[in-house]
């Protein structure tokens, strides 16, 4: 059929976009801080900052994507576990039951730590929640391995979500293919060595964990290069592909945001940074700083222009309300 | 005997672009037309001028395609969305939560919601008649509840110029099964491989 139309949408914007970036980022913590925990060097500060900040993100995701449902009651059938035995082909069952699992596993790991913490110990209304659970945090100490890996599990299965859920809609060609799940993964994990690096420079602040920055620096330095190799896939699939590519090639790279702001100052910059500081070292913790921040800002802004660039091909102008307004104003005037 | 296999061809010849089709629709499945959302609609487009420079008027009805693999169904976390053994794919509105996933994964811009407030509003407009009672998201379901009862769907049944036909795919007698066998009819991006079963009737392949 002659004459198709393109369209983006309009209903699953900045809010996913924050959602996709929290869970990302919170998961990936999650497993990043246990992992350092079990096998680096026990770090209970690490634990206690990775896991209730990850607790925290994934709340307010999950409250985003909450407040956006059009029927709040009926998101009970899909927090039923059993609901994977009836639909295990919907990503959002299982991203719903990795996000959930990984924050129990992930609080009742951390629950000892926070049980011989006093500033969570003497918090009014959590220590007295934590006193309840003192008898779990007993038990967590005894198979702490076991709930580390629970953990995880279910943060490694978020991580994933997050980019095959975009996968999953193949009228889009920017988010059907099995690009878009590596570079959630690759963006999450640097997201959260970054993250990290704050807390370990801004937060905890300890001589000792010199040798946990230098490894974080290095392997962020090593995710944000095989970003931007993944990018460039991107820009290749994009620019001499499918029609709808061709026109999500068109939004984003004529779009200063995404060239100069994510891939500039968001994955450029922070490299040249980090790989200074991994090379030659800095005097001083701002520059590493500088770059984590960069680099969280970097992976929202990779998410928010996935979510705004994805593009619907049709032998008809978008009517519904999924769609943005212009196309409606087209078709009436 | 084998199950039935619903499917419609669409003939662009002879759709006048009455909306009469839109009208029915709406009427029979109640949707939310005061914010421009119906389950079936037809576009009034231009179309390039060919060698002839006439610019030509073309009037493309479009409803969701009722797909064998339905990526909506795929996506629905609830199990909302699901697929008939007759071919129609429906959605529970019990089960819905809203989440419109369904919506990003239609190729065919079938979806649409209905708000909180759209269920109010509809209890106004189409009075004690109102059936829904949940938000969600809604989409053409080839009135099922019409095609048990032996009925055609309402857009087939009041199409003044029978450019919707309606039919069975398995029924090798009938003459929606002829029109797609032949070829004369196709389905909109095959290359998704979402198996569309509505079919469409271009001029080009009238011309043949």
């Amino acid at each position: 059929m002659e004459g198709m139309f393109y369209s983006t949408q309009n209903v699953w914007t900045w809010w996913i976009a924050i959602y996709l970036f929290l869970g990302g980022l919170g998961a990936a913590a999650v497993v990043v801080s246990c992992l350092t925990n079990m096998y680096i060097k026990t770090h209970k500060e690490l634990v206690l900052w990775g896991n209730i900040s990850a607790f925290v993100m994934l709340s307010v995701g999950s409250l985003f994507l909450f407040v956006h449902l059009l029927d709040h009651l009926a998101v009970i059938h899909v927090l039923n576990p059993f609901g994977l035995l009836t639909k295990p082909d919907a990503w959002i069952m299982w991203g719903t039951q990795f996000i959930v699992w990984m924050m129990v596993f992930s609080m009742i790991y951390t629950l000892p730590y926070m049980l011989e913490t006093p500033f969570w110990r003497d918090m009014p209304l959590v220590g007295t929640i934590l006193g309840w659970f003192g008898w779990l945090g007993k038990l967590s100490l005894s198979f702490h391995k076991v709930v580390g890996w629970l953990a995880i599990i279910n943060g490694v299965g978020t991580v994933l979500y997050t980019g095959l859920l975009l996968q999953s809609f193949p009228a889009v060609a920017l988010w059907h293919n099995p690009g878009v799940p590596l570079l959630f993964i690759i963006s999450a994990f640097s997201t959260a060595m970054a993250f990290l690096l704050l807390v370990l420079h801004l937060a905890i602040k300890r001589e000792e964990d010199h040798d946990i920055k230098v490894l974080y620096e290095r392997t962020d330095v090593i995710l944000i290069s095989i970003e931007l190799l993944i990018i460039f896939v991107f820009f290749h699939f994009t620019t001499y592909g499918l029609e709808s590519a061709r026109h999500t090639a068109d939004i984003l790279w004529n779009d200063m945001g995404w060239i100069v702001g994510f891939i500039g100052f968001g994955l450029i910059v922070p490299f040249l940074i980090e790989f200074r500081g991994v090379t030659k070292g800095w005097n001083s913790a701002t520059p590493v700083v500088l770059a984590a921040i960069l680099v969280l800002c970097g992976g929202y802004l990779l998410r928010h222009y996935f979510m705004y660039a994805g593009s619907y091909e049709r032998p008809y102008p978008a009517i519904n309300s999924i769609h943005s307004q212009s196309n409606y104003n087209l078709l009436i005037e | 005997m084998a199950n039935k296999h619903y499917a419609m061809v669409i003939d662009l010849n002879t759709c006048v672009g009455c909306n009469a089709c839109m009208a029915a629709c709406a009427m029979e499945n109640q949707t939310p037309v005061w914010k421009n959302s119906w389950r079936t609609y037809v576009h009034d487009l231009e179309i390039d001028p060919g060698t002839d420079h006439q610019v030509r008027r073309r009037f493309f009805p479009r409803l969701c395609n009722h797909c064998d693999n339905p990526p909506c169904m795929s996506v629905c976390p609830t199990g909302a969305t699901h697929k008939l053994d007759n071919g129609i794919v429906l959605v529970d509105d019990e089960l819905c939560m809203g989440c419109r996933a369904c919506s990003m994964a239609c190729p065919y811009d079938a979806r649409f919601d209905v708000s909180y407030n759209d269920v109010e509003q509809g209890k106004e407009f189409y009075g004690e008649l109102h059936h829904r009672t949940r938000p969600g998201v809604d989409k053409c379901s080839f009135c099922a509840h019409r095609v048990m009862k032996g009925l055609k769907p309402a857009c087939v049944e009041t199409c003044v110029g029978s450019a919707r036909l309606f039919g069975d795919l398995n029924d090798p007698d009938d003459k929606v099964a002829k029109l797609v066998k032949t070829g004369v009819a196709k389905p909109l991006m095959v290359h998704l491989g979402t198996r569309p079963n509505v079919y469409y009737i271009s001029e080009i392949e009238r011309a043949r």
